[in-house]
């Protein structure tokens, strides 16, 4: 009776229960899943290429969709540049020189410290919930799964970088797998694939994701969540100047 | 007063010690460079400086350490620097070479200081100095911070020339990282509101008149206040280096760039010595092109103090009077980013193109190889820096602990 319950035919995701048909509570859903209002999470990041690898461990405190303080612990040449987001501002601070430095929101476009991944990423700046219009294309099956697709279009209001979004979404649990990034030419220019589903705090969260950028395929950048907590209960003063010159 | 002073840091740093500790931490780099230099024709016709082909070797690094307490830290820096060239010989009665202070620019490691801590020696063809630049114990209590020591004063966005803080030298046309100057005194930071924080300073300053006269006072106020998501406005107002000095800087961010614009106008000297007002403006463009293209555009002018000698690339150094820069940085590979600079004087046509190219080792090691040439001469040259100005070429190999 259980294994009849779970075959693909069968397979509907609860979670979303009523919602289940609106593209827009599926991606809200996975954000909260993801995200949660507030978290932290300590990360490890591999910067791969056919002959070369590259390892970065980041902490990263997140506030909703406004606030974000990520700081890298290693390696030693980088260790402790912190990065403070708070709505579409920024800044870098360098504790080896004492010095903060602002920048442009443009920045949330650079690749984060020669990754695949963005500022943008790492910061969380835009979200997907929010920042697009959604709709359901037709479910697709890929390696034998079928995942329920979504086309997420920046609404014309928002500040993002990426103009279409399409979400390959997990039927069993509802959490994406695959995002597929298309430029203003409408060009596949990156894949995000995200796997080994973990629980922290009730929240289910992909632990794995890989960026695989289309016109390098020698070249992906990997993202481990090593550790996560939704219940971290930040400050008020955390997201500050006086907090990221306090390293 | 000094050993006041010292005892106040060690009373301080020992109660901290005593108290719980939270961590500590031992960071630093080490590098070498080698530069290959040809002199200006201008600067061995008109200038005495008769050399023509020179090589010129640097080694330097920083002994980093922090203590973390509760509510507190101490930090420390200790700088060394080696460099060898013949261009160190004594010549005089000639004036000295100049280039050397060029290569090892900014060649002060203290812009305000009372303490030397500092030691140095040298011979023919070497100099060799220790400087313990950074020194300080610093305490947070609810919106306020309080720093004494030497101390990091870094604020403000330009790259090239950056003139409302006088107490750290822009490194952007310097072949050098991980370099910051140090200044004796008090900071107090008060952290007004969440977009209003204001930086109070008093610094203590023998660089000016020397070590043999009295401590000249730094007075310094630097506040920056975040009016809306785009505007940021900062303000400087102070007494320093026996001038009055009002500034400020403005910054636009737009969604797809930053501009920026400084401004700093400095009196006459309050005594009776010969000087006359400066005035410097700064107007600056910052865009990310691309994930992996980013450039920054500086356009300045800075008053030419027509009483400094030549020697007062110690104090604030830039080749021009009016110029325009524009700096690329492109990510070729996570490997190799390749940096350019293109700077020109609007008045002269003088123009030097900067290359820094940097290519990751990985293991925390990295080799930059880097380029400073002088493209255009320019004509009626009326600023001897600019004559100054040798073609060099380089390697550099860092490491970071």
């Amino acid at each position: 009776m259980f294994k009849i319950f779970f075959r693909k035919d069968f397979v509907f995701c609860l979670a979303l229960g009523a919602n289940a048909n609106n593209a827009q509570e599926w991606s809200k859903y996975a954000e909260n899943q993801m995200r949660g209002a507030h978290s932290h999470s300590e990360i490890e990041m591999t910067i791969k290429t056919p002959n070369w690898e590259r390892t970065l461990e980041i902490n990263s405190d997140v506030e909703g969709k406004k606030l974000a303080l990520s700081t890298i612990t290693s390696p030693a040449k980088e260790k402790g540049i912190r990065t403070l987001r708070i709505d579409n501002n920024m800044w870098n601070y360098f504790p080896k020189l004492k010095r903060k430095v602002a920048v442009s929101s443009s920045m949330l476009l650079a690749s984060w410290m020669g990754s695949d991944f963005t500022n943008d990423d790492v910061l969380k700046a835009s979200s997907m919930a929010e920042d697009y219009q959604h709709k359901f294309l037709p479910n697709q099956k890929k390696s034998g799964v079928d995942f329920r697709v979504i086309e997420n279009i920046a609404k014309s209001n928002s500040k993002v970088m990426w103009p279409k979004i399409i979400t390959y979404a997990s039927k069993v649990d509802c959490l994406p797998r695959e995002y597929q990034y298309y430029d203003k030419q409408d060009q596949l220019k990156r894949i995000l694939y995200l796997d080994d589903i973990k629980t922290f705090d009730g929240h289910k969260v992909p632990t794995k994701w890989v960026m695989q950028p289309q016109n390098d395929k020698d070249k992906k950048t990997t993202i481990i969540y090593k550790k996560m907590t939704f219940k971290t209960d930040f400050k008020a003063s955390y997201f500050s100047h006086k907090n990221l010159t306090d390293y | 007063m000094k050993l006041v002073f010292v005892l106040f840091i060690l009373i301080q740093s020992l109660q901290c010690w005593a108290q719980s500790l939270v961590d500590g931490e031992i960071s630093g780099n080490l590098e070498a460079q080698s530069r290959h230099s040809w002199n200006n024709q201008a600067a061995k016709d008109e200038l005495m400086q008769d050399w023509d082909e020179e090589e010129f070797y640097l080694f330097y690094g920083n002994l980093n350490g922090k203590l973390n307490f509760k509510n507190s830290r101490f930090e420390t820096n200790l700088f060394a620097r080696h460099s060898q060239s013949d261009l160190y010989k004594d010549r005089y009665p000639s004036p000295p070479y100049l280039a050397p202070l060029l290569f090892s620019f900014p060649n002060k490691l203290v812009a305000r200081d009372v303490f030397k801590l500092k030691h140095e020696t040298g011979d023919d063809n070497s100099r060799t100095e220790y400087v313990l630049n950074k020194l300080y114990y610093e305490w947070d209590y609810d919106e306020h911070r309080f720093v004494a020591g030497r101390m990091y004063i870094n604020y403000g966005l330009g790259e090239i020339f950056n003139p409302i803080n006088p107490f750290n030298q822009p490194t952007g046309l310097t072949a050098i990282s991980q370099i910051a100057q140090g200044n004796d005194g008090l900071n107090f930071t008060f952290y007004a509101s969440e977009k209003h924080t204001i930086d109070y300073y008093f610094l203590g300053d023998k660089t000016l008149d020397g070590y043999e006269n009295q401590i000249q006072k730094t007075l310094w106020i630097h506040g920056e206040y975040q009016f809306s998501n785009e505007l940021q406005l900062d303000y400087v107002i102070g007494e320093d280096q026996n001038r009055l000095k009002l500034g400020g800087q403005f910054r636009y961010n737009f969604s797809e760039a930053m501009v920026f614009m400084q401004t700093l106008f400095q009196t006459d000297y309050t005594d009776d010595k010969e000087s006359h007002p400066l005035f410097d403006v700064l107007l600056g463009y910052d865009q990310q092109l691309t994930n992996k293209w980013h450039i920054r555009a500086e356009a300045g002018y800075q008053k030419k103090n027509r009483f400094s000698g030549l020697t007062s690339i110690n104090d604030r150094f830039l080749p021009t009077e009016y110029f325009i820069a524009l700096a690329n940085q492109y990510e070729i590979h996570p490997l190799l980013k390749l940096g350019g600079t293109i700077v020109n004087d609007i008045k002269t046509g003088f123009t030097y193109l900067i290359m820094r190219n940097t290519l990751d080792l990985g293991h925390n090691t990295e080799a930059e190889i880097f380029g400073y040439l002088p493209v255009a001469k320019g004509s009626g040259i009326e600023n001897d820096a600019q004559k100054l100005v040798t073609t060099d070429i380089g390697v550099a190999l860092r490491t970071f602990f």
